[in-house]
């Protein structure tokens, strides 16, 4: 009895340990949205008002006269196409890696986990020749394209097809399906939710992947979000709100996608790390 | 078996991608002749439409930092977009393609697509980065431009070296300058009673004597002194200034051969505005760099700030009289009362993309938007400083505060920026600083060090 | 025979395997390996705008000279064993407080701390800027109305704050996987096993000790990896927030590899910097794999 009353108090107070944490955590992205909607003055002031007082869409109004829903759907573009290549290149890389045995197959392993540990900087100046040599410098396929080589999404996808039972593999085998039909009929729908983890994280990292689009693209028209509002910083760099409206109309969907899919998110993304 | 197959695959693997990677190496090598088949390249993909280099119009790209003042709340690249429609009007056989890049990422941008072959026609900067490109090769000579004519109407040697590498060749042209100052707020000053500490007679030159008064009269008023910001890397000229003004120092030998800054002089500023810090007359700035120092000094936080040009103050005004300041504009002081100042150029070069065409094309650009009738001064004057071609008189006729600045020419200082090395050379000033306000050494050794890393740059850069 | 047999079977399997593993492979040798080939490759070169020089192992030689390295190197280090194992505790302190709470009190924990991942570094940190400011930071301003400190600190400037300034905000942005991973794994602990463990006098540490952290394990892992591989690449938050100062205070090798690249145009230098990290984060991952997998079953 004495000792259930004891975790009681350790109980409150972790939870007061909880909230106050959350709030730490929830505050960055709590004062983007309320700051888009301040005025430069009170954006700055102290006391700090914690709630917009006197509501303004002047940022937003500032905001849109640069290109901004291009921006937005740039961004959409790139992070989607980026998304459909990477789940459909790893789930099948990764299904092999996991499933069959073959020659070499532990040394590419290796060479996947390095490249994952090799700063993505050094690859960037020969990255930037190629892609040039290429002809789609300061085109969407320039972030597109390299990113879809990144391994993280086969090491990912390797660790969802672990799960798969072996004796069903060979099961179909012996009912005599072929290599394709297994993949689709069986692979497909066992590593499902490992799918839609691999394709939010994509999305998302895609999204915040600030300097590869930095190098990759020139033209104003073509910046994704992201990009476009990190050079607002620059041109605003006295007005917090401009700045704060922009950060929001980048962050605003993005959270809106997570919100939807999370448990799509955490089922697939569980599913590979722990393997339960 | 099994051992011998996975090594004979991951060999092939190897071979086939070095394979690649030789062509990629041989492509991108330093022949220009490779680098113009790569930029035609991209150029041809380019879904713009425009034919490339080999039809009758050429294309070529600009990329203009946000030099230029925009007219109020228009995005970045209005203006520039303005003259483009213009020049194109008068040149039809010429298209150019304006992409706009900021301060904060531009260089970066610049540097990768130097070495990617990506990188623009023509550049809107100033000789501080031009020339470190025109060092390395990647700019193309500008001497055609720069007339017995022309040069008679700049009339203003340090100037004109400013434009020059090392091998004497021209690789910037100029459009506009200004001396770097600094700026105190009259409300503050006259709150501290301190307004006699300082001169607003003439060239408002005045004494380290006199600024130390202002100093400790700010203080006892309870107002914040600038931040000796030196974080990031932009307006290090301006504090630097401010180092060198203080006890007669230079940054340089007046050859620019070596650094010079850890003479007597250098070494009393550091350790004085050590003291300063110390006493809370100025606050040590390891967090702030020079943009938010200015931000600072325009909200009213700080009295005054170290980095001030005519172009801060036209992009500030509106916030200044938002928060009810008046920036008086200062030069640095001295111990003599005579300054030495470091001013800015802006000016236009073009990259060697190794196509004549497009070459030509980028100087009959910069000609247009330098010495046309009509935009040349709008230009000048949207830079907010003065012409660099004194026919071009006086644009900003009645402005006293502009003739202030304008008088200030007769006080600049030999220009260090196109020093081999200067690139290396700005990655250790602000540390310095930090290290002297940290009280991580003394200013001595400090300023020692820094000095012995700076001419090192100077050898590692031959 | 049987052994050729084998060998026709896996040379079957190897076909097959290929097949599926060419369109990754089409992308990862052109866009990631053959630029890695070349980022190796140019690190034996003097290589900046100018061309390009062999030079053998200078670049490394240098690099273990150079003293803002070793600095960076010290720095990187500290960030990686502040932020792994405070990473692990906070998470699983977090997953422990709300994997038994319902259904919407837990998605609701679960997007608190993955907020800060999804908004992106650079939004997180505009806003991070303003709080450490400081003049007219809300930090300062909440310690000096609580009379807890009379003078502004400057946060991001003095050697004694600025990596553990950098240090919290790390940490705040690469929580929120690991919470997700514990809460999850938390929650398939067998039942049975805990409550049969309490039947038999195991007060809550024992339980925890002995029946759940073997079972969290090999999540503990993936997080511990994952976590020291951020760690070790840590640089926007440098780069938007302290550029390596005070002093070199907060210079990590990313930051200073990109220094290298960016500001002073050697690259060659620069990827000799890659070259060593990624084998440093590659020999600790290994070893993170050696000494914690060693318990895992797979």
């Amino acid at each position: 009895m004495n000792m259930k009353k004891k975790t009681g108090i350790l109980d409150i107070l972790s939870m007061i340990l909880l909230l106050i944490l959350s709030f730490i955590f929830i505050f960055p992205f709590y004062w983007i949205l309320t700051g888009a909607f301040k005025s430069q003055k009170v954006t700055v002031k102290l006391p700090p008002e914690w709630f917009p007082l006197n509501p303004t869409m002047d940022n937003f109004h500032k905001l849109m006269q640069n290109p901004a829903l291009q921006w937005l759907w740039n961004s959409v573009f790139i992070c989607a196409v980026t998304m459909l290549i990477v789940c459909a290149v790893s789930s099948m890389a990764g299904y092999v890696l996991a499933k069959k045995r073959f020659y070499g197959q532990a040394t590419l392993f290796s060479i996947f986990v390095f490249a994952m540990a090799l700063p993505k900087q050094v690859i960037l100046v020969p990255l930037m020749k190629l892609v040039s040599f290429m002809g789609i410098h300061d085109t969407p396929w320039a972030i597109i394209l390299p990113l879809c080589g990144w391994p993280f999404g086969v090491f990912l996808m390797k660790q969802f097809s672990e799960n798969i039972p072996t004796e069903l593999l060979e099961a179909a085998k012996i009912d005599g399906s072929g290599e394709i039909r297994t993949f689709g009929s069986i692979v497909m729908p066992i590593v499902k939710p490992g799918f839609g983890a691999l394709a939010i994280f994509t999305f998302i990292n895609t999204w915040n992947d600030y300097f590869m689009q930095l190098v990759m693209l020139n033209s104003r028209a073509k910046l994704t979000i992201s990009l476009g509002v990190a050079t607002l910083q620059q041109e605003f760099s006295t007005n917090y709100g401009v700045i704060m409206a922009g950060a929001a109309m980048a962050a605003v969907p993005i959270v809106a996608v997570f919100l939807i899919f999370q448990n799509y998110f955490t089922q697939g993304i569980t599913m590979g790390a722990v393997k339960g | 078996m099994k051992k011998i197959l996975s090594l004979g695959l991951t060999a092939a693997l190897l071979v086939t991608t070095l394979a690649g990677c030789g062509g990629g190496e041989q492509s991108s090598s330093e022949t220009t002749a490779a680098s113009a088949g790569t930029s035609a390249a991209a150029e041809s993909n380019d879904g713009a439409g425009a034919p490339a280099s080999s039809g009758d119009t050429v294309e070529i790209t600009w990329w203009a930092f946000p030099t230029f003042a925009q007219d109020a709340d228009q995005p970045a690249g209005t203006y520039e977009a303005e003259i483009v429609a213009a020049f194109e009007t008068k040149n039809p056989d010429i298209k150019v393609k304006l992409e706009t890049i900021d301060f904060t990422s531009g260089p970066e941008k610049i540097t990768a697509a130097i070495e990617a072959g990506t990188v623009c026609d023509v550049l809107f900067d100033a000789p501080g980065r031009i020339i470190s490109y025109a060092q390395n090769g990647k700019l193309v000579k500008l001497d055609d431009m720069f007339t017995d004519e022309y040069i008679k109407d700049v009339d203003n040697e340090a100037l004109l070296n400013s434009c020059k590498s090392d091998d004497g060749s021209y690789y910037m042209y100029p459009i506009s300058t200004a001396a770097f100052c600094m700026a105190v707020s009259r409300q503050a000053l006259e709150a501290a009673d301190a307004m006699d500490c300082i001169n607003t007679e003439g060239d408002r030159t005045w004494t380290t004597a006199q600024f130390e008064e202002m100093l400790k009269k700010l203080s006892d008023a309870g107002f914040n002194g600038a931040t000796v910001y030196c974080s990031g890397q932009g307006g290090d000229q301006g504090i630097r200034a401010f180092v060198t003004n203080l006890y007669d120092s230079q940054v340089t030998n007046d050859e620019v051969t070596e650094y010079t800054l850890n003479d007597e002089g250098g070494i009393k500023a550091l350790t004085k505005i050590k003291e300063w810090v110390d006493a809370g007359y100025m606050l040590n700035g390891s967090a702030y760099n020079g943009g938010e120092d200015v931000d600072q000094f325009v909200a009213g936080n700080t009295a005054f700030t170290t980095l001030w040009s005519p172009g801060l103050a036209s992009q500030r005004a509106e916030t200044l009289k938002e928060n009810e300041i008046e920036a008086i504009a200062l030069p640095f002081p001295s111990e003599d009362g005579t300054p030495e100042l470091e001013y800015l150029v802006n000016g236009f070069c073009v990259f060697d993309n190794g196509d004549a065409a497009r070459a030509e094309a980028s100087k009959k650009f910069i000609d247009f938007l330098c010495n046309d009738e009509e935009w040349g001064p709008k230009n000048v004057v949207r830079t907010s400083v003065f012409p660099v071609r004194q026919t071009m008189g006086d644009l900003y006729s009645g402005d006293a505060e502009m003739q202030f600045y304008a008088n200030l020419t007769k006080y600049y200082s030999p220009y260090y920026n196109t020093i081999k090395g200067f690139a290396e050379m700005r990655t250790y000033w602000f540390p310095m600083l930090q290290a002297v306000l940290n009280g991580d050494s003394t200013p001595e050794d400090a300023v020692n060090d820094f000095v012995s890393k700076a001419n090192q740059s100077i050898a590692n850069a031959q | 025979m049987k052994h050729s047999k084998i060998n026709k079977i896996r040379m079957r399997e190897t076909l097959v395997s290929y097949a599926f593993l060419a369109p990754a492979l089409f992308f990862f040798c052109i866009f990631v390996l053959l630029p890695m080939i070349m980022g190796v490759v140019t690190s034996f070169f003097r290589y900046n705008m100018k061309g390009m020089t062999f030079i053998g192992l200078d670049n490394y030689i240098n690099m273990f000279k150079d003293e803002v390295w070793q600095k960076s190197l010290v720095n990187t280090l500290i960030l990686v064993v502040g932020s792994v194992p405070i990473t692990v505790l906070f998470a699983l302190f977090v997953a422990a407080m709300t994997y038994e709470k319902n259904p919407f009190t837990r998605s609701f924990f679960r997007c608190v701390f993955f907020l800060p991942v999804v908004t992106g570094t650079v939004a997180v940190t505009v806003v991070w800027k303003w709080i450490y400011d400081p003049l007219n930071g809300i930090l300062n301003w909440l310690l000096k109305s609580m009379n807890i400190i009379e003078k502004n600190i400057m946060w991001t400037g003095d050697k004694k704050f600025a990596l553990w300034a950098i240090l919290i905000i790390l940490i705040t942005t690469s929580v929120g996987q690991p919470v997700i991973l514990y809460i999850a794994s938390l929650g398939n602990v067998p039942k049975d096993y805990v409550e049969a463990a309490q039947v038999d006098g195991a007060n809550d540490f024992q339980v925890f000790w002995q029946i759940k952290w073997p079972s969290l394990l090999p999540t503990t892992l993936y997080i511990v990896v994952i976590t020291t591989i951020n760690s070790f690449q840590c640089f926007s938050l440098i780069q938007l927030l302290t550029s390596g100062g005070p002093n070199y205070r907060t210079t990590t090798i990313m930051y200073y590899l990109y220094e290298n690249a960016f500001k002073r145009f050697e690259y060659g230098y620069a990827n000799a910097m890659g070259v060593v990290l990624a084998l440093i984060i590659g020999l600790i991952s290994f070893v993170q794999f050696k000494a914690l997998g060693s318990d895992v079953e797979y």
